[in-house]
């Protein structure tokens, strides 16, 4: 973070975003370009990590560094670049179907590891990409491509997954409150530690029941003045029905995994130099 | 057998201490100067079961594990029985040699075997002077064998002292144990028939999973980064053990699958990282190799085989998985594959892998196997001065009009890491165009396509024209040339030693550098009356790949009972198809 003033412009990517008119990521896309300006880190020093899915598309379409990865993936390679240079700002992006499913393993031991990153999902309960498919968000009884009678398997809650986990941060956004979800990614990039935002994101295409009619009748901004409160936190994301909170449900400090390990709290391993081995270092095998 | 080389082998069942009493003997031969190898016949089980761990040396260079077999130290009923049976089956070992000695604790009944010359030592009763740790028995036995080879005893105890040195008064223990098994053979019986040529010259023992990961640091390792599989765990141990030594980072993550991510992350953000595994671990890995191709990131990926499919033989070796190293990735994008051919190989081979992956900035493999990555091997020498650290190309702070995939005349684009003023762009696994700008999803084009597949496959050709001539043994003069990949070029040397004898002109094309594969093979082959493939698996992985290279007639040896391959057995064979 500098003293440079940088504006949400700054950030403009080369390629204009592909998402359906309407799609739920351009608000994140935004609050994204708002908080990093906001919070003065220059397009050089960030780098957003995605895997595959409708969303995945979003770093192509901001000028930082930028990985469009692989299914489900993302987290593993943002949790080493960010090890390997604590210097850069380090963002995940992706969708329900990339995080909740595929990456399952990857958020669980995030989370716990605690690394200072960002990861912020965009939860739109259905696969886009692909056309149509019931996703880990999708709810009971919603009429898929892939579940013409109905969805039978109950929607994980991926707030209560990040908490038991170990997540130091946990949030929810929605992406028809632009201003609300820009001011909560802000917050997340600022924690330090994991980060998570799942972000209400309405797929215009091919989710005719989660629409922004459908949320904005329902959501409302949470408000705690004890964001500490572990229990208060679990209790407050279970909500969901005729009102749904949105906002940040727990913040708390805890030791990040690279504050702990020898190597990575002693240096920053890009811009340190290797070992130098030598005839010395041979002697432990004579 | 007898003169200047010895085998000696302890047998005993998982618990009995075998592999450590077997790394006391070794350490004790390369202390002397001489050269020595070792085998590791386990199973897969914490206690029980039957192992054994042999070591063999002499004042050559110590290419397999051998045939015959000397000194026997058996620490159980079924180890002696076992050993000195000549019908013996242990995938090709042999049983004691006639004028060999075994070592045996007293209170062992055999009926004494016509076959060898029986040294039951009252290897409890002496340890219990010393310890009440039942183990030291072994320590006994021990100083009886280093005493059958008239080894002066001081080595060994130094070889003691140093083992148990944060143990306090159990290293002296053991010294006085030794001691009495080495007074008690003397006292006893007659020493065996050899005469080592011992040498001034320092000898370095290693292990070949730890002269990979020692080689991986040479090379600039900063993070490693794997999910315990035998037979690469050997690596792994060996980094964490050195982790605050060296500087390297070490994790094991939640699975493979995000072991091979944190690798490419780590090499994206400009810090050299690996993974391994082994070929079941390796699966998990596949779709990230592709990525790595895709993207053009640097990666080293270590690949320690053993015995398939499925979880297969864990604690067994085979060369099973170069199908499976070779088929990874989707698409068509340079990867490189080495095999180590020894262990020092490990050790060279390992780090110019980390050089190779940033310079062609696309994954690299080393394959070894369960055989070589559990050696223990003396090194003479590892070559330190004929390294240095090459990063390849890189852009420059704030270049106008940064191309992350620049089509250039070699395939390789100078790479930008995170960080770097002015140079922000996106590396994409979907198709892209110079800039990283995705080509595949609005628009489609074609053109930009074809160029940046054509710019990844010159890599090739640039890569090809940079290898080494591929390493040959007594070919010259070879009517006839064995081929083998990796870990059995020392037994194949052996057998060619053993073919010469009799008169044979063979020789051998040691490939190292298994893929790409190096054009100069094109005239090694040309005019041998046969081409003969040592390979440790049924199918013969590469044979068929080298096939598709060369198209030319092959004719087969192959092991695949999780046993390596042994001279006598393998001379033989090749003998074979040379007559027919």
């Amino acid at each position: 973070m500098s003293d440079i003033v940088l504006k949400v412009s700054d950030y403009q990517g080369r390629v204009k975003p592909d998402w359906c008119p309407g799609c739920g990521n351009f608000a994140q896309l935004t609050a994204i370009k708002s908080a990093l300006a906001s919070l003065g880190i220059e397009p050089k020093d960030v780098v957003i990590f995605s895997g595959i899915g409708c969303s995945s598309n979003l770093p192509e379409f901001i000028k930082t560094y930028g990985f469009h990865g692989i299914h489900g993936r993302a987290l593993p390679v943002a949790t080493a670049t960010k090890w390997m240079n604590p210097e850069l700002t380090v963002i995940a992006y992706g969708g329900d179907g990339d995080g909740y499913f595929e990456g399952t393993q990857h958020f669980y031991h995030t989370a716990k590891r605690n690394p200072n990153i960002t990861y912020m999902v965009s939860d739109n309960q259905i696969f886009g990409l692909t056309t149509g498919q019931a996703s880990p968000t999708s709810e009971l009884g919603f009429v898929t491509k892939t579940t013409p009678d109905g969805n039978i398997e109950p929607p994980v809650n991926p707030l209560t997954f990040a908490l038991t986990a170990g997540a130091t941060f946990v949030a929810r956004g929605f992406s028809g409150d632009p201003k609300h979800l820009a001011e909560i990614t802000r917050e997340a990039i600022k924690h330090d530690g994991f980060s998570f935002i799942d972000v209400l994101s309405p797929c215009v295409t091919f989710n005719k029941l989660n629409t922004y009619d459908y949320f904005k009748k329902r959501v409302y901004r949470y408000e705690s003045d004890n964001l500490e409160d572990f229990y208060a936190a679990y209790r407050a994301v279970q909500e969901w029905g005729d009102r749904i909170p949105t906002g940040i449900f727990y913040r708390v400090k805890r030791n990040k995994y690279e504050d702990v390990d020898p190597i990575l709290s002693s240096k920053n391993l890009v811009h340190s130099e290797p070992a130098h081995i030598t005839e010395k270092d041979l002697e432990e095998f004579l | 057998m007898g003169g200047n080389d010895v085998i000696v082998r302890v047998a005993g069942a998982a618990g009995d201490g075998v592999q450590s009493a077997g790394q006391i003997i070794a350490k004790t031969f390369s202390r002397m100067g001489l050269h020595c190898s070792t085998y590791n016949y386990y199973q897969d089980i914490i206690r029980g079961g039957e192992s054994w761990y042999q070591i063999r040396a002499s004042g050559n260079p110590v290419r397999s594990q051998g045939d015959g077999l000397d000194i026997l130290i058996a620490l159980n009923r079924d180890g002696v029985e076992r050993h000195t049976n000549p019908d013996i089956n242990e995938g090709g070992a042999a049983p004691l040699s006639a004028n060999g000695v075994a070592i045996y604790d007293e209170k062992i009944s055999i009926s004494r075997s016509q076959n060898c010359g029986c040294a039951p030592v009252p290897l409890s009763e002496l340890a219990q002077k010393y310890s009440r740790n039942p183990l030291v028995r072994n320590t006994v036995a021990i100083g009886a064998a280093i005493a059958s080879l008239q080894i002066p005893f001081d080595t060994l105890a130094g070889v003691i002292r140093e083992n148990f040195s944060s143990k306090g008064e159990v290293a002296e223990q053991n010294v006085n144990a030794a001691r009495a098994g080495y007074d008690y053979f003397l006292k006893n019986y007659k020493p065996i028939d050899v005469s080592l040529k011992t040498s001034e010259r320092k000898k370095y023992l290693i292990q070949g999973g730890e002269a990979v990961g020692f080689g991986m640091v040479a090379g600039g390792l900063k993070f490693y980064v794997a999910y315990p599989m035998t037979p690469a765990s050997s690596a792994l141990h060996f980094l964490a053990s050195h982790s605050r030594k060296y500087g390297v980072a070490i994790k094991v993550p939640e699975d493979e699958i995000s072991a091979i991510n944190m690798a490419i992350g780590a090499n994206y953000a400009g810090a050299r990282a690996a993974t391994g595994s082994s070929g079941g671990g390796f699966s998990l890995m596949v779709e990230a190799v592709g990525m790595a191709g895709e993207m053009e990131i640097p990666l080293v990926v270590y690949e320690s085989q053993r015995a398939g499919p499925s979880t297969g033989l864990p604690t067994k070796t085979e060369q099973g998985d170069l199908n499976l190293v070779f088929g990874a990735g989707q698409g068509d994008f340079l990867k490189i594959i080495l095999a180590p051919r020894n262990v020092k190989e490990c050790f060279t081979l390992s780090r110019e892998a980390m050089n190779l992956a940033e310079y062609y900035q696309t994954p690299v493999f080393i394959v070894n196997d369960l055989y070589l990555a559990e050696k223990y091997e003396t090194v003479d020498d590892f070559e330190l001065g004929s390294f240095s650290i090459d990063h390849g190309k890189r852009a420059q702070d704030g270049e106008e009009d940064y191309k992350r995939y620049l089509d250039t005349p070699d395939g390789i684009s100078p790479r930008a890491i995170p960080g770097q003023p002015g140079l922000m762009h996106n590396e994409d696994s979907d198709e892209h165009n110079e800039y990283g700008d995705v080509v595949s999803d609005a628009v489609t084009n074609p053109d930009d396509r074809v160029k940046m597949v054509n710019k990844r496959m010159r890599k090739f050709k640039t890569y090809i024209e940079n290898m080494p001539p591929t390493p040959t043994y007594r070919l010259s003069d070879a009517e006839y040339a064995v081929i083998l990949w990796g870990s059995t070029a020392g037994v194949v040397e052996e057998a060619i030693d053993i073919l010469r004898e009799k008169g044979h002109r063979v020789g051998a094309i040691e490939i190292n550098r298994v893929f790409p594969l190096n054009p100069d093979i094109g005239d090694l082959i040309k005019g041998r009356k046969k081409l003969i493939f040592v390979e440790n698996n049924y199918s013969g992985q590469f044979e068929r790949l080298f096939r598709s290279e060369f198209l030319v007639e092959t004719f087969s040896v192959r092991k695949y009972d999780g046993e390596p391959f042994y001279p006598g057995a393998l001379a033989n064979s090749i003998e074979e198809i040379m007559k027919g």
